[in-house]
């Protein structure tokens, strides 16, 4: 009798164990870039000339990883849906590709010290190259 | 295949760059819906290129499939992970025509024709929009369905029952005038 209960007993905690695991797994959180160590830290005009020169090279070493990049602020824009998209300059004037961040909306609040022309260090996780360097989920680190 | 995108890409900022009748966005909107009786799975990509050639009607679109968000941080691994394949395939594609652009006396919807490139797969389809066009801008609305196997996309079968076998694809592009 006590045998078939310590039986029971096992069955049921490895179930309920697992399906802890799995429910949790399913759950898991999004990566906290804000909280993250940067993978790779670096300025726009290198990871530019990085993209120009190589892009599947490039993306072996950026994407999808947690990078900071210092520039210079070109352009201040919104998304349909109201977060903020900063555009690092690039300083070749002749190029066409420029660095692109995307904002989480938690930092909206920081757009009024936001001004073009300014130098910034932002953090986001790199998803790539089409014309520019896209940058997602970013973080302001220094204005 | 990506080369020639970017050679497309480059040829339509660059060429006739003095008739002023380029459209772009690069903060366009791509989401997709997949209903299943275990699950509804939608994701954003706020990142998308897009380039109109208004004399033409040409048209290029360009998306990085890291860009989309996804609720759960699970759905994103394993799209980018295990349908996707986003490492190998980091881009999809369109490349097409806006039909009668130039003709559209008073019509609000166009159609447009095209290849889509996704997975590696390309396939010509057609797509009805709404459009808007202005002085200085060009928007582009709609929705269309993609049929996940058409673009050899494999699921799993233990989770087959949560993926739709056809995914529906919404796009909100806002041209600006290209100067």
């Amino acid at each position: 009798m006590s045998k078939k209960k310590i039986l029971i007993f096992l069955v049921l905690s490895i179930i309920i164990v697992t399906s802890l695991f799995i429910y949790k797994e399913y759950n898991k959180p999004h990566i906290n870039v804000a909280k993250a160590t940067p993978k790779i830290v670096i300025n726009s005009q290198q990871i530019l000339k990085e993209y120009q020169e190589n892009e599947n090279k490039a993306n072996t070493k950026y994407l999808d990883q947690i990078v900071q990049i210092s520039g210079k602020v070109s352009k201040l824009e919104a998304t349909n849906d109201n977060r903020i998209i900063i555009t690092l300059k690039n300083d070749d004037k002749s190029a066409i590709s420029t660095v692109i961040c995307h904002l989480t909306s938690e930092e909206n609040n920081k757009l009024k010290k936001l001004k073009e022309g300014q130098n910034i260090i932002v953090k986001g996780i790199c998803t790539g190259y089409l014309m520019d360097i896209i940058l997602i989920r970013c973080v302001l680190v220094k204005i | 295949m990506k080369n020639l995108f970017t050679i497309l890409i480059c040829f339509l900022i660059t060429n006739n760059f003095n008739a002023q009748e380029r459209y772009i966005t690069k903060h366009g909107t791509i989401s997709f819906f997949s209903h299943s009786p275990v699950e509804d799975i939608e994701a954003i990509n706020s990142q998308v290129l897009s380039i109109i050639d208004k004399e033409n009607g040409n048209i290029a679109i360009s998306i990085l499939m890291k860009s989309f968000m996804f609720e759960k941080s699970l759905m994103q691994e394993h799209f980018n992970e295990n349908y996707i394949e986003s490492d190998k395939f980091p881009k999809a594609t369109f490349t097409g025509k806006i039909l009668n652009i130039n003709n559209l006396e008073n019509k609000n919807s166009v159609l447009i024709e095209g290849d889509m490139t996704i997975h590696g797969i390309s396939n010509k389809i057609e797509i009805e929009a709404d459009i808007e066009i202005n002085k200085n801008d060009i928007s582009l609305k709609g929705k269309f369905p993609i049929v996940v196997s058409d673009y050899d996309i494999k699921i799993p079968s233990v989770v087959k029952n949560n993926i739709a076998k056809t995914i529906e694809v919404s796009f909100l592009l806002n041209h600006k005038k290209y100067n």
